[in-house]
């Protein structure tokens, strides 16, 4: 794999979204999903959620991503609904263990909760190009370094695999053990480690005078070939994601007071 | 007639399921100096991966000083076959040079109780590529082409019959390509056999004196060097190019396939005399 | 040849690196002319790469240290020129073809983008420019693939687009086919003709003799930081000090100095057809004079 990246190509409705619209929808509803301690607040951004997902024909990727958090989830659901400190009330009886109402309930906030921030992020993962997102991130004012060390590591990383499984073979070409007991594989570590580190770090400062070439450090205006517009969508949704937050603090606090 | 000390027999090898990057290879090597040619990608390091059992063959088997690579462990293959890595920054990690360069003899001579043997070994090893008053130096503060004479020793110090270097002479200058030629020479007395995968091919021609192409994943031509680099039509398929005086050879029409200047310069006086 | 044409000139220039014990650039001097290509050689060490980063402009803006002497270019001082006008004069490239790539772009494209991004220039006119770029150096079909699936060659001629998009009127190679095959190498060279015929003016650095001096209008010889020679390679390698300074020389030069065979100018050949022409010629009359095109 040549990139870190989960991107599908496509070009639905949501694909053609700004990335930011999408990173907006993602934060604010979070947001709201922990502000308001209802489960029917929390499904209901799950459902849209999941049909921004099927919208953006992204479904059954974000199926595969929920399964490597099911286990979680599963864990969660047995330990609140046996140990939550407010719970009174028994619901059902399994293996010899009590699990309580309202444990259970409890645990099935945290359950949307966290599976709204799976999708609502793996909506915007999915459906956008990551350097898209970072390109947009730096038009709105983040730090262009900063932004660089985003985009590059995604694909610098899998590119320091490749490396450490060169290393790996130079130092076992010189006798090192890989495999065998604990202590063999510890001092293993430090002959992998020191030229993977080495290496990476010359690397840097070669990549580091080859943009420097490309006028990286150069002040002022940037602009951007892969520039995605706002359009008049991206504006409403933007907005209408606003006024629902300001919505949900004004409505949290009433109820708060009360 | 020495026997082979590396035997391939029927070789083939894929990464991944049936996209075969080695094909049907039978070849021996013997202790004569050889060169693996081809372009990037042709399968080179591959091959000399699968020799020093870094890749176990997915059919066929291979033999080293007769051990078969797939019943013993890289670690055990050390001791007879080394490979010196092209990247010096691939392998350093100490902050010594003697210390570099004896690391591979500490984890092949674990059971020799006395460490000074290991010392010793890599002193001599130093002393053959001339950095033996650089004992005590960070090794990043040498040169590279120090760097990459750094890595042939703690190759060297494993005293493993056998040596193999990959691209020995890229990034280096003229001076260093001929302070390496010498080293070989050196080696080749000492005893030792020496391959060497490279695409300079005047070194070639200079100190080789077998050269084998590689081409696809296949052997394309194998034998003396002189004959197997006269052949212009192998080497252009492989994508490689002739050596400099060959190529002029060709161009004056020469019945015979220089390999260096003295070469040359008696094949020049011979034809001249037919001519005449 | 008055100054009009004067592309570069550097004089006196003396540059250490920091914490360095010596000198890597002692008092060099010399100029080059618009549209020239200069060839330097030298050992590893001489200062070849660091002239290269002094007049790309590197140094001394990444690598510190204080220069002393004049470097300019169109009559412009180099060291102290804004980034982004010395940018659009000079391009530099390196080595290693994967350290090159920025590593932050997905494709080809947007890789030779990320220059004129930087200098913030418009949309349409960066789509032009790239795809002009990309048509020159072969590249076209490539476009949409990912930088770190290409070859060295080609990414090597990847680093010339997407410095050469900038439109520099100076392009500086500093070995740049050292980490490449055969095919790569003939391709940079092939570029670097390219380049020729666009009246791009070029230094480069490289070790390849025998291919260098089929390039270059005149060769710049260095050693341990001082120009020791800078002329035609006929002039510079025809010395015999030439070996006494470890740099080597083209084999057809070493070759022809060893049989005692001169040019009728008087200095030996450095280049293949010279060789063969006075090879031939010593063939005697009634002979098949064949050319070979390797």
């Amino acid at each position: 794999m040549k990139v870190l990246s989960l991107y599908v190509e496509n070009d639905t409705f949501i694909h053609k979204l700004e990335p930011i619209t999408k990173l907006l929808y993602a934060l604010i509803s979070i947001v709201i999903t922990f502000l308001f301690p209802s489960i029917m607040v929390g499904a209901v951004f799950v459902a849209f959620s999941l049909l921004l997902a099927i919208s953006a024909k992204v479904f059954k990727r974000m199926l595969l991503l929920l399964n490597v958090v099911l286990i979680v989830l599963l864990s969660m659901v047995i330990i609140q609904g046996l140990f939550y400190r407010q719970n009174v009330t028994p619901a059902f009886k399994l293996w010899g263990l009590t699990f309580y109402k309202e444990g259970l309930l409890y645990s099935l906030l945290l359950i949307v909760r966290v599976v709204n921030m799976i999708i609502s992020f793996g909506v915007l993962i999915l459906t956008t190009r990551p350097s898209d997102l970072v390109d947009n991130l730096v038009q709105k004012g983040l730090s262009p370094r900063f932004g660089y060390v985003l985009a590059s590591v995604l694909q610098i990383i899998p590119q320091m695999l490749s490396t450490t499984s060169t290393i790996t073979d130079a130092q076992r070409s010189r006798g090192l053990e890989t495999e065998g007991n604990l202590f063999q594989r510890f001092s293993a570590f430090f002959a992998l480690l020191g030229p993977l580190v080495l290496n990476s770090l010359v690397e840097a400062r070669e990549r580091a005078m080859a943009i420097e070439i490309r006028g990286f450090s150069v002040e002022g205006k940037r602009t951007f070939v892969r520039q995605i517009p706002e359009t008049k969508a991206d504006r409403w949704i933007k907005i209408s994601l606003y006024v629902a937050f300001i919505v949900a603090v004004v409505w949290r606090i009433i109820l708060w007071v009360m | 007639m020495v026997d082979a000390i590396i035997k391939v027999d029927g070789l083939w090898f894929a990464y991944k399921e049936d996209e075969y990057v080695l094909q049907n290879i039978d070849i021996q090597f013997d202790d004569k100096p050889t060169a693996i040619v081809g372009q990037n990608g042709a399968g080179k390091t591959t091959f000399v991966k699968v020799l020093k059992g870094l890749l176990k063959p997915s059919k066929g088997d291979v033999w080293i000083a007769g051990t078969k690579t797939k019943e013993t462990t890289v670690a055990q293959l050390s001791k007879i076959i080394g490979l010196v890595f092209q990247n010096p920054s691939d392998q350093m990690f100490k902050s010594k040079v003697i210390d570099e360069v004896m690391f591979g003899p500490l984890n092949i001579w674990k059971d020799k109780k006395d460490k000074n043997f290991a010392y010793e070994q890599s002193i001599k090893a130093l002393k053959i590529v001339e950095l033996d008053n650089r004992l005590e130096e960070h090794p990043y503060d040498l040169t590279l082409s120090e760097r990459k004479l750094l890595c042939l020793a703690s190759i060297i110090a494993m005293d493993p019959k056998i040596i193999i270097l990959d691209e020995p002479t890229i990034a280096q200058d003229r001076f260093s390509t001929r302070k390496l030629a010498e080293i070989i020479k050196e080696l080749i007395k000492d005893g030792k056999v020496i391959l060497t995968i490279t695409h300079d091919m005047d070194f070639v021609a200079e100190n080789f004196e077998r050269t084998v192409i590689f081409y696809q994943g296949r052997v394309l031509d194998d034998g003396p060097t002189e004959k197997v680099l006269s052949n212009e039509e192998n080497v252009v398929t492989a994508h490689l190019e002739l050596p400099n005086l060959v190529k002029l050879a060709k161009a004056l029409d020469f019945k015979t396939t220089p390999l260096t200047i003295d070469d040359f310069v008696e094949g020049f006086s011979t034809y001249k005399k037919a001519e005449g | 040849m008055g100054d009009v044409s004067t592309k570069i000139s550097i004089e006196h220039l003396t540059y250490k690196y920091p914490f360095a014990k010596n000198v890597s650039l002692e008092d060099i001097t010399l100029s080059i002319d618009a549209g020239q290509s200069i060839g330097i050689i030298g050992r590893n060490g001489a200062g070849k790469s660091t002239l290269c980063y002094v007049l790309s402009g590197l140094i001394p803006r990444f690598f510190h240290g204080k220069i002393t002497g004049k470097v300019t270019i169109d009559g412009e001082d180099v060291p102290t020129m804004p980034v982004e006008k010395l940018i659009r004069k000079v391009g530099l490239v390196l080595q290693n073809p994967f350290s090159q790539i920025s590593g932050a772009k997905m494709t080809v494209y947007e890789e030779v983008a990320f220059g004129l991004e930087n200098l913030g220039i418009e949309k349409d006119e960066m789509h032009e420019r790239i795809d002009t770029v990309l048509r020159q150096f072969d590249l076209y079909k490539k476009k949409d693939e990912n930088p770190f699936e290409l070859s060295g060659g080609q990414l090597q001629r990847l680093a010339i687009a997407s410095v050469l998009v900038l439109k520099p009127e100076i392009l500086i190679l500093d070995e740049p086919t050292s980490q490449l095959d055969p095919r790569g190498t003939t391709e940079v060279f092939e570029t670097i003709s390219q380049l020729k015929t666009l009246g791009i003016t070029i230094l480069i650095v490289e070790h390849k003799f025998e291919k260098l001096v089929e390039y270059v209008d005149k060769i710049a010889l260095l050693h341990e930081g001082k120009l020791l020679g800078y002329d035609t390679a006929e002039h510079i390698f025809s010395t015999s000090e030439i070996e006494t300074y470890g740099v080597g020389q083209p084999i057809y030069t070493a070759l022809c100095k060893r049989m005692g065979l001169k040019k009728a100018n008087g200095y030996y050949p450095v280049s293949f057809g010279e060789t063969v022409a006075l090879l031939n010629g010593l063939k005697g009359s009634g002979m098949d004079r064949r050319t070979y095109n390797g």
